[in-house]
């Protein structure tokens, strides 16, 4: 009945054509993102793609590592501006460093990084596989018998997976530095006070939680960039479109995963340090 | 040679899988409600170039990609040496595409590789190399086959597109393949480059032995490198046979196609469109 309706109005017919179509893309990416893992995986493995996986990390990791460190240092620094006034108010001020600390290196330190990385090596990546794509150059890598997820989609993941983390560790530590900075420098907070109250507020636990994420989040911006690349349509156009589709996804992926990542942590906090988590 | 096909009660054509080097058995490929290929059957002979002619988006190139599996078919099956190769995952067929070579229609270098490193590819993917200075001969003695020693640290960017072809031709070359695939070789060069290509085709031919499929519109080099020519029309094949026979087919489309002429109706058509305005501009030009 609800079919024959639906097949009768050509509206209701499109938007199922379109959910079916979602679906599918769904399971493609599901698929695809599978294949990347286990890929992956067997790539450590194998000494033949190290090279790879090398010139990968130069162009993801180490290039990136100034406009991480800049992000890092500006957060940092618009924190201790931000936040100072309230906390002057009511005269703790000298528990800034805690504020300041604790945001950057368990939230926006890794988010904010993930997220510039997302714009600058996610963009790269889908541009330039998305270029290969409308170019043939993927199906060359193919027709010489190359799989080309092992030989342009791992060395990419593995060097997104692992240099994130290390990457979130340069925007906290100028996180840190430029909440310092504003801090103790400008605004003339005690020093000694600034430090001890964030070593008492800042756990080791805080800082791994927030490298962690970064596993998560590199992973995911380069499944979604990988695959927007691959799957990209004919045309300038098309290159075009698949990096925005590519930033976007990612942008939202970093975000949900963010959320999901807390509520995991804050359950294993809590069967660990029932008490503590309550202080 | 398997130009007569016998079709059976439930309609597939009586081409079997060991009826050539690679049997194209009852393709059809759709793209959404598009048939591009309509239940295809082509044995391609051992030895011998095949090209495939016809107007351009009449699934040529789509053909040509199914013969490696690079495009899987959505009905029918493919055969390579007497095996399914259509339905193998892509980690099995990595071995079945070390006996192809394929030429990409713009070439597909890899941009940031250098000429010779884009050679050394498939030698890489494919050989334990043990010793580089027999890579660095293999490189040389391909682009000395299609005349361009020399420019092997040069980069595809720096290339004009003649060159480019030949350098994807070495690579394409570069494992002795059994089979070389060529997506219109000749399309977008000039007279002179295009008949080096063609020499080179029949070089290989000759020289290697190898089997070859050219999918081309340009007619000249059809006739010169081709001992069998097919011709799609629709998703369908409307003629096959050597040069001889297409020269003398009597379908008017065949005719027209090889002739390169307009067709009837097409002129009327466009007479009928005056090249003058009767459409204004919709606004004055400034100078």
């Amino acid at each position: 009945m609800f079919f024959a309706i639906a097949l009768r109005n050509p509206m209701i017919g499109t938007a199922i054509y379109k959910l079916g179509e979602e679906v599918g893309n769904v399971g493609q990416f599901a698929r695809f993102a599978w294949r990347s893992a286990v890929t992956s995986m067997q790539s450590v493995a194998k000494s033949d793609t190290y090279p790879l996986i090398w010139a990968q990390m130069l162009l993801i990791g180490v290039y990136s590592v100034p406009v991480i460190m800049i992000t890092g240092a500006f957060v940092g620094m618009t924190l201790a501006l931000q936040a100072y006034d309230q906390l002057a108010g009511i005269g703790l001020e000298e528990h800034l460093g805690v504020l300041i600390n604790i945001s950057v290196v368990k939230e926006l330190g890794p988010v904010l990084a993930a997220v510039m990385l997302a714009g600058r090596v996610g963009g790269a990546l889908t541009a330039e596989l998305g270029t290969m794509k409308v170019t043939e150059q993927i199906d060359a890598i193919e027709s010489m018998g190359t799989d080309p997820v092992k030989y342009l989609v791992a060395p990419r993941m593995l060097a997104c997976l692992l240099l994130t983390p290390a990457l979130i560790v340069y925007a906290d530590l100028l996180g840190i530095i430029g909440g310092w900075f504003i801090s103790v420098i400008h605004l003339h907070i005690n020093a000694k006070a600034y430090w001890s109250f964030s070593a008492y507020g800042v756990d080791l636990w805080d800082v791994g939680c927030g490298i962690i994420k970064g596993f998560f989040f590199g992973g995911a911006m380069a499944v979604i960039s990988c695959y927007k690349g691959f799957n990209c349509k004919e045309g300038a156009r098309g290159v075009g479109q698949a990096c925005t589709e590519a930033f976007v996804m990612s942008f939202i992926s970093i975000l949900a995963l963010d959320f999901v990542l807390v509520i995991i942590f804050k359950a294993l906090y809590s069967t660990f340090w029932p008490l503590k988590s309550l202080v | 040679m398997n130009t007569e096909q016998q079709t059976t009660d439930n309609g597939q054509t009586g081409i079997k899988p060991d009826d050539g080097l690679i049997v194209l058995k009852n393709i059809t490929k759709r793209f959404g409600n598009n048939v591009v290929l309509d239940d295809i059957s082509l044995a391609i002979e051992k030895g011998k170039t095949t090209v495939v002619i016809g107007p351009s988006g009449c699934g040529k190139s789509v053909l040509l990609k199914h013969t490696i599996a690079l495009m899987r078919p959505t009905s029918g099956e493919v055969y390579f040496k007497n095996k399914r190769i259509d339905n193998l995952d892509d980690q099995l067929l990595t071995g079945v595409r070390a006996h192809f070579g394929y030429l990409f229609q713009a070439g597909a270098l890899f941009d940031s590789l250098s000429v010779a490193e884009n050679i050394m590819f498939p030698v890489r993917q494919h050989c334990q190399i043990t010793r580089f200075s027999a890579v660095e001969e293999l490189v040389r003695n391909k682009l000395k086959m299609v005349g361009l020693d020399g420019l092997q640290h040069f980069f595809p960017a720096n290339l004009s597109g003649g060159q480019r072809k030949r350098v994807a031709l070495a690579r394409a070359i570069a494992l002795d393949p059994e089979v070389i695939l060529y997506d219109e070789p000749t399309t977008g060069l000039d007279p002179i480059r295009a008949d080096v290509i063609n020499e080179l085709v029949l070089k290989l031919r000759k020289e290697l032995g190898v089997t070859s499929i050219a999918v081309t519109h340009d007619m000249k080099s059809a006739y010169k490198i081709a001992d069998r020519i097919v011709m799609l029309h629709h998703g369908k094949i409307i003629a096959d046979g050597d040069a001889d026979n297409i020269r003398s087919h009597p379908d008017p489309i065949v005719q027209q196609f090889i002739k390169g002429e307009i067709s009837l109706k097409e002129l009327e058509q466009l007479q009928k469109t005056s090249a003058g305005s009767s459409v204004r501009l919709p606004c004055d030009i400034e100078d």
